[in-house]
């Protein structure tokens, strides 16, 4: 040897590059880690889009008057709801929802134009199909718009009629930033970027620990001068630059294919992202550290890690919606506070004065995972 | 090379190992010189592997202590390692790699890299016969090649001690005897080899053998030695049709200085005591009546095998007497 190298980095150097060999050779490894996260996010990109228009609607007028008409016009005029057909009588509502033929039904009773002649309060009905909670809740909430688009022309045309007042008494107006149309796939990137990286972190170390144990060549490393620290750190970094070339992947299609923005700090992202995974990878090796056998590994990984990154971290459901003891639980789910950095940085532009305190849970997290993990591997040593 | 006037390598004094209540490894103590070969014999379970665990470094000792290449394996097990290699039971290459690619992680593990390493692989290759197959996938090939390979893994840094667990336990029996030819050739050039193996004529290969029984080293010595000492006496090799006859095995078995009647084939192995007046032609005229045709009778040589059964026996019987007389085992 000319030149002199630190034994240790050859060590740990010699244990990646057999650890990026496995992976190279095991086509699962590699869909997992590359194809996987491109078909989440265009799956949940485009398939579970939380964006509802077109709602099938079917509208049972019971006034038939201009004033009635010109009601639906409102609901139908801006595509959001589609009038799907007339019904002679509103008990029939009913038997049309639950065959799928509409998931709204406006009815206005005989009286309408009326009322509003008479200047009264004129009442109609919409009936939803809440099957779908969420969609029934966004049908409301379209339904209220129009209804409030009705009033203002309605109160418009009155009072013109009456020769003067000013519209409505209170008008509220909303404008909403960062993601002005409310796109879905804008406020699913971060959750997706979250899941695969929970996923390929937890699964693949998990498993990849365990296939050693299992095979019992972990204990023919333990014969060579390889240290403890050396392996967990050599197992860790192929899959922690997998992960950096997952993020940079799920990213750049984002910005691509959903014209997702990146209004932040890029150095401020990474930063959390390393971060996420170090706590992600940790926690894979623990589990491995006390499963060791792959089967028991791949179940707590998806109990521990993947379902929680998924259903308590906010990438799809609201933390604000849940009830008291899932919020609570999901503190400690450190996927939780990387959606967080990822939707404040990439759609609002935030910095480290408004995520300083996720950053700090998302290290502290990695921290205690790598240190436990390798505390335990050490102990299992005898 | 013997090992005679060459320096101690390995100095092993009162190692024990308890799990729980089972104690796996009972005070045993022995010393295996700079070249020599050194066989482990004992039935599965009877702490064969984790005396070699121990020495490795792998284990800690509950009680005793071991010396290896230099260093303790009660406070040094770390700098032990630098210096042995090990090839456990199940040989643990990584199936999915190619035999390049594992030699070079394990040569890496060892701190060698670079054209060193380079070769150091071509080297050990060569040594093991295998120049060939650096690029062969290692689950394609046979057992006996992977352990070949496992042993080239073994070799990488140039150890002064091999430790070979069970390293032929599934070899057929051409790759095995090949096996012991590179272990004579490692051996010459001046590696210790502590070998274990439950297949008694490999042991005949060793310079020195240890017999463990249920924990305890219960003999230890040359093969030669082992014989005369545990099998001494005669013993004679009958062949002829009609053997199997039960009356055969019990005329042999009542003959005055009979210790053992085995089943060899077709025909039956008498063991005798060295006070025996018994020979060829008693043997014959014992038969004589039992079976149609005359026998073929020769003198034949005590193999390890009796040596390991008498051993096991001597100690049963003596545990028996120990129960009997109430003191329990030590």
């Amino acid at each position: 040897m000319s030149r002199r190298l630190p034994d240790s980095l050859v060590r740990v150097g010699a244990l990646a590059a057999k650890e990026a060999l496995h992976i190279r050779r095991d086509p699962r490894t590699l869909y997992l880690g590359l194809f996987l996260p491109l078909i989440m996010l265009l799956l949940f990109g485009f398939g579970v889009s939380f964006d509802i228009d077109h709602i099938p609607l079917a509208v049972a007028d019971q006034d038939r008057t201009a004033e009635s008409r010109a009601l639906l016009q409102d609901f139908v005029a801006a595509h959001e709801f589609e009038l799907k057909g007339a019904l002679p009588d509103p008990d029939r509502a009913t038997r049309i929802m639950a065959a799928h033929r509409a998931t709204a039904v406006l009815v206005i009773p005989p009286g309408y134009a009326e009322a509003l002649a008479r200047g009264d309060t004129a009442t109609v009905a919409l009936l939803l199909d809440a099957s779908d909670p969420h969609s029934a809740q966004q049908s409301l909430a379209r339904a209220d718009v129009m209804a409030q688009v009705a009033t203002a022309r309605v109160a418009a045309a009155s009072g013109l009629l009456a020769g003067g007042g000013d519209g409505l008494p209170l008008s509220a107006r909303t404008w909403t930033r960062f993601n002005p149309a409310g796109r879905s796939a804008l406020y699913l990137v971060p959750g997706v970027t979250a899941y695969v990286l929970a996923l390929v972190a937890v699964l693949l170390t998990s498993l990849a620990v365990a296939r050693e144990w299992e095979r019992g060549s972990m204990e023919q490393l333990f014969a060579t001068p390889v240290g403890r620290l050396e392996i967990v750190v050599g197992k860790l970094l192929p899959y922690l630059a997998m992960g950096v070339v997952q993020v940079l992947l799920v990213m750049t299609a984002g910005a691509w294919v959903f014209g997702l923005p990146f209004r932040g700090s890029l150095w401020l992202l990474s930063l959390a992202s390393v971060l996420f995974m170090l706590g992600m990878l940790g926690q894979g090796l623990l589990i491995s550290v006390i499963a060791r056998n792959q089967m028991v590994a791949t179940q707590a990984s998806m109990l521990s890690a993947m379902l929680p990154s998924m259903l308590l971290s906010g990438f799809m459901f609201p933390i604000e919606n849940m009830p008291g003891i899932l919020q609570f639980i999901s503190h400690i789910v450190p996927a939780r506070y990387y959606i967080a950095i990822l939707r404040g940085v990439l759609l609002k532009g935030n910095g480290l004065a408004e995520l300083h305190t996720e950053l700090l849970l998302l290290g502290i997290f990695a921290v205690v995972m790598v240190a436990v993990s390798t505390a335990r591997f050490k102990r299992k040593l005898a | 090379m013997t090992g005679a006037g060459e320096p101690t390598v390995i100095e092993v004094a009162g190692l024990t190992r308890r799990f729980g209540r089972f104690t796996a490894v009972d005070h045993v103590d022995f010393s295996v010189r700079r070249g020599e070969i050194f066989g482990y014999l004992g039935a599965n379970g009877a702490g064969k592997s984790t005396t070699i665990r121990m020495l490795c470094g792998l284990l800690a000792p509950t009680e005793g202590d071991a010396v290896v290449a230099g260093f303790r394996v009660s406070t040094e097990p770390e700098r032990i390692k630098r210096r042995i290699g090990y090839m456990s039971q199940r040989f643990s290459l990584y199936p999915d790699l190619r035999v390049r690619h594992n030699l070079e992680f394990f040569g890496g593990a060892y701190g060698l890299w670079g054209r060193h390493l380079a070769g150091r692989i071509d080297e050990v290759l060569a040594r093991v016969g295998l120049q060939d197959l650096d690029d062969s996938v290692t689950h394609a090939l046979p057992g006996g090649i992977r352990q070949r390979v496992a042993l080239a893994a073994a070799i990488l840094h140039q150890p002064d001690i091999v430790f070979l667990d069970e390293p032929t336990a599934g070899v057929d029996p051409v790759a095995r005897r090949n096996f012991w030819s590179l272990i004579r050739t490692l051996s010459e050039a001046g590696t210790t080899i502590f070998v274990t193996t439950h297949y008694m004529d490999e042991a005949e290969y060793c310079n020195r053998v240890g017999l463990m029984v249920a924990g305890r080293l219960a003999a230890l010595d040359t093969p030669a030695a082992l014989k005369a000492r545990h099998v001494p006496g005669r013993v004679w090799m009958i062949r002829g049709p009609s053997l199997g006859r039960p009356e055969a095995r019990q005329r042999l078995a009542a003959l005055p200085g009979a210790i053992q009647v085995q089943t060899m084939g077709a025909g039956l192995r008498l063991r005798l005591s060295a006070d025996s007046p018994v020979d060829a032609d008693t043997i014959r005229r014992a038969l004589a009546t039992v079976v149609d045709q005359p026998v073929e009778v020769e003198a034949d040589e005590a193999t390890l095998e009796d040596v390991f059964l008498a051993v096991v026996d001597a100690d049963a019987w003596r545990r028996g007497t120990a129960i009997a007389r109430g003191e329990g085992p030590p």
